[in-house]
């Protein structure tokens, strides 16, 4: 069981795309691909997807080629549309008759995800007045309220695989609650997710393994808490009732960002943060917080993706 | 082709011809095609096709000055006047006015000989506030015509064999001796024009019509933003198949629903008036002897594999050009190309029958930008052989098999581009390299297996 990608290459002409992506995720789960814009992560879901040709490299699902005959794929694409005069509820039975769902199973899926993404009232519309209720289309919702029914689209099939292009973008707080809640049961269901989103914080709340990548290079791959331990506990945050730069720099701790009294600091290492501690203590300054903690997925994020444009 | 997943190209067919039948306006529209070929026929009949079987004339007041005695009983012999009273007057204008406006069912005829135009006249006129009418006073007319003529070869004591004689039409013809000997099958070359030109029209409407339908179907996902969510589900050529057959369905459906509301406009106007009319009235403009067209069964499926045949072509063609299509905006282009190329064949098929050379006829309808518009009329008016137009069709399918091969590479390669429309040369540079990476991927993969 599984899910591999190996040595994925593409290029246009001389520019490289993607440049040898590998990745395998051996148990259900999320993996992140991260990566600025123009990375390459939508084209390395294109190919893996079989969307798009590949100039070298594998996808393997179970072992044997990933296509639409050997896994059952649900894709929420970053470039996200509906057919836009023609009715929602017949843009579901089209998708689900495409996936091979018999009438009576998709119109029991649309029911089931109308009432989940709650969507029921645009796919199945109340009587008002003497008027028949008359069948929503797709321009006639909202951004977010499409982007519910392209969610729906993509969960029909009860993929084994989904994958998800910036799921979240665009939603307000209240859909963005659901979607998290949905793509949490995917998981517990025991399903591969990959994700890709320039939102860190929802990656690092989903997310086991990843990979970043930066201009079609692959800059970081791992386990995210190993790689966060691998960084250890280098992020300080101090925060007094006055003013505290000076002993900081005195204790040889660079200040990234301050605002009032808060500083947000990098130190070497716990020896380095104990010492301002100690120094602080020992004057008998008062203290709001002292916090050390690993670096974030945002952090680890910027400075890599910097690292690899201060070598290029 | 052997890796070609066509799964689902039935659900994308019903899909895309569900929600074409769905649209208010295209059902409008049908509405309207269907009902302006239901009315061709009686419209043609009302207008000037219908047969007088009964007149309001019961009195006809005659003045003849023309010299040539006019017998009553010529007159009578016509069915429609067979119980109108002929009545010889000397009377003037100014009195014959006066009786028909009396008289509601009476005509005054005058006949009169202009020596100078060296002609006879013949004027009927009837009262404002008659029962005759125009076409009641048309009839009477030309019956009074037929009696004079009549009369004129009464007087030269002609008889009726003379007579028929006379009245015989001539035909001429200038032909090669080959085409002479040959005569017996091959069709004159008003005829053949006439065919070739009709059939080269309908074609010429048919692809237009395909190149737009076809546009539009190819370009809907990447407007609407859905290919993605769609070829996760379905392969390119599928997705390509599926809707090709629906615009086929939409083409064929519309000729169809012509051919039906013409046949029943027939059959309607032929209640209404003798439905030679319109056959005689297009065999004299063109001068075309339907019978020399052999219309049979055979003929009627022969035309219709020809026109599926120089559809798919132009459909397939249009899909190529219509792939390249990102924006709106495109179509402009890509109309322009698509449009060059089915004007090239028909201007070529159009004209070539007015050369009358065999060498021509059967170039045109072996080279299948041509044939299309060429082979079937040049069949059928009998300008080529049976192997010629064989080897004709055998070539305009295999040119489908290609198109169409190349439209679901190129649409598969361009679903994602999304710059300006390219020139042919980027399209076959992109389709080259294209190849090239698909070889190197396939010989990874052997080296991969024999690894393994």
């Amino acid at each position: 069981m599984g899910f591999s990608v190996r040595e994925l290459f593409k290029k246009y002409g001389d520019k490289v795309v993607v440049d040898h992506l590998s990745f395998e995720m051996h148990q259900p789960g999320v993996y992140a691909l991260l990566g600025t814009n123009g990375a390459g992560k939508t084209t390395s879901i294109r190919m893996i997807l079989n969307m798009l040709a590949k100039d070298g490299g594998t996808v393997e699902w179970n072992g044997g080629p990933l296509s639409l005959k050997t896994c059952n794929v649900g894709y929420l694409a970053e470039e996200r549309g509906l057919y836009p005069k023609n009715t929602l509820m017949d843009q579901l039975m089209f998708f689900a008759s495409l996936r091979g769902l018999s009438r009576s199973q998709a119109k029991e899926r649309i029911r089931y995800w109308a009432e989940r993404l709650e969507a029921t009232e645009y796919l199945y519309p109340q009587q008002t007045g003497a008027k028949a209720p008359k069948p929503k289309k797709a321009d006639e919702l909202s951004k977010g309220n499409q982007q519910k029914i392209q969610f729906m689209l993509a969960l029909l099939s009860d993929p084994e695989l989904l994958i998800l292009d910036e799921p979240l973008s665009g939603l307000d707080p209240v859909n963005t609650d659901v979607f998290k809640s949905i793509i949490h049961e995917e998981i517990d269901k025991g399903k591969y997710l990959i994700m890709s989103s320039h939102q860190m914080a929802t990656i690092e709340e989903f997310c086991t393994d990843l990979t970043i990548l930066n201009r079609s290079k692959t800059v970081l791959q791992g386990n995210l808490a190993e790689i966060k331990k691998s960084y250890g506990l280098i992020n300080l945050f101090v925060k007094a009732e006055q003013e505290l730069r000076p002993l900081i720099e005195q204790a040889g701790i660079t200040i990234l960002s301050s605002v009032g009294f808060s500083y947000q600091c990098r130190v070497t290492g716990e020896e380095q943060a104990n010492a301002l501690l100690r120094t602080l203590v020992t004057q008998g300054i008062p203290l709001i917080a002292f916090e050390l903690r690993e670096p974030s997925l945002h952090e680890i994020f910027v400075e890599k993706v910097g690292e690899a444009h201060e070598e290029s | 082709m052997k890796n070609l997943d066509l799964r689902g190209a039935g659900a994308v067919f019903r899909y895309t011809v569900q929600q074409h039948y769905k649209n208010r306006s295209v059902i409008i529209f049908l509405l309207f095609l269907f009902l302006g070929s239901l009315a061709v026929f009686p419209i043609r009949a009302l207008v000037g096709g219908k047969a007088v079987t009964e007149t309001a004339i019961k009195k006809v007041y005659l003045r003849n000055e023309t010299g040539f005695m006019i017998e009553a009983d010529d007159i009578r012999k016509d069915q429609v006047f067979s119980g109108v009273e002929i009545i010889e007057t000397k009377d003037d204008d100014a009195a014959l006015a006066k009786t028909i406006s009396e008289d509601k069912t009476a005509a005054a005829a005058v006949m009169v000989i202009d020596q100078e135009k060296m002609r006879f006249d013949i004027r009927t006129n009837y009262g404002a506030d008659s029962d005759v009418k125009g076409g009641d006073a048309d009839a009477l007319n030309e019956v009074l015509s037929s009696a004079l003529h009549q009369s004129l070869l009464r007087m030269q004591s002609v008889t009726a064999e003379q007579e028929a004689l006379l009245h015989s039409k001539t035909y001429s013809q200038v032909s090669r001796v080959s085409d002479y000997l040959r005569s017996a099958e091959e069709t004159g070359t008003d005829t053949h024009v006439f065919a070739n030109l009709f059939y080269c029209y309908l074609i010429i409407m048919l692809n237009t019509l395909a190149m737009s339908y076809v546009f539009q179907q190819c370009m809907e996902e990447k407007v609407s933003k859905l290919v993605e969510s769609l070829l996760v589900s379905v392969s390119p050529a599928a997705l390509m198949l599926g809707k090709l057959l629906a615009v086929t369905v939409f083409i064929f459906g519309g000729l169809g629903l012509v051919a039906l509301g013409l046949f029943l406009s027939f059959r309607i106007g032929s209640q209404m008036t003798d439905p030679t009319v319109l056959t005689d009235m297009v065999s004299g403009l063109f001068n075309v002897d339907f019978t020399k067209l052999h219309i049979s069964g055979a003929t009627i499926a022969l035309f219709l594999l020809c026109t599926v045949l120089a559809y798919a072509i132009a459909a397939s063609f249009s899909a190529i050009v219509g792939s390249c299509c990102s924006r709106t905006e495109d179509t402009q282009q890509a109309s322009l190309a698509v449009v060059l190329f089915i004007m090239i064949g028909y201007l070529v098929g159009a004209m070539v029958p007015m050369f009358e050379n065999d060498a021509a006829y059967n170039i045109v309808s072996l080279f299948p930008l041509t044939s299309i518009f060429s082979a079937f009329p040049n069949f059928v008016c009998g300008k080529i052989s049976a192997g010629v137009f064989t080897v004709g069709l055998l070539l305009q399918a295999v040119t489908v098999f290609f198109l169409i091969k190349t439209a679901g590479r190129v649409y598969r390669m361009m679903i994602f581009y999304r710059s300006a429309f390219p020139k042919p040369k980027q399209v076959i540079r992109m389709l080259r390299e294209e190849k090239a990476a698909a070889r190197l991927a396939a010989a990874a993969g052997k080296e991969d297996s024999h690894g393994e």
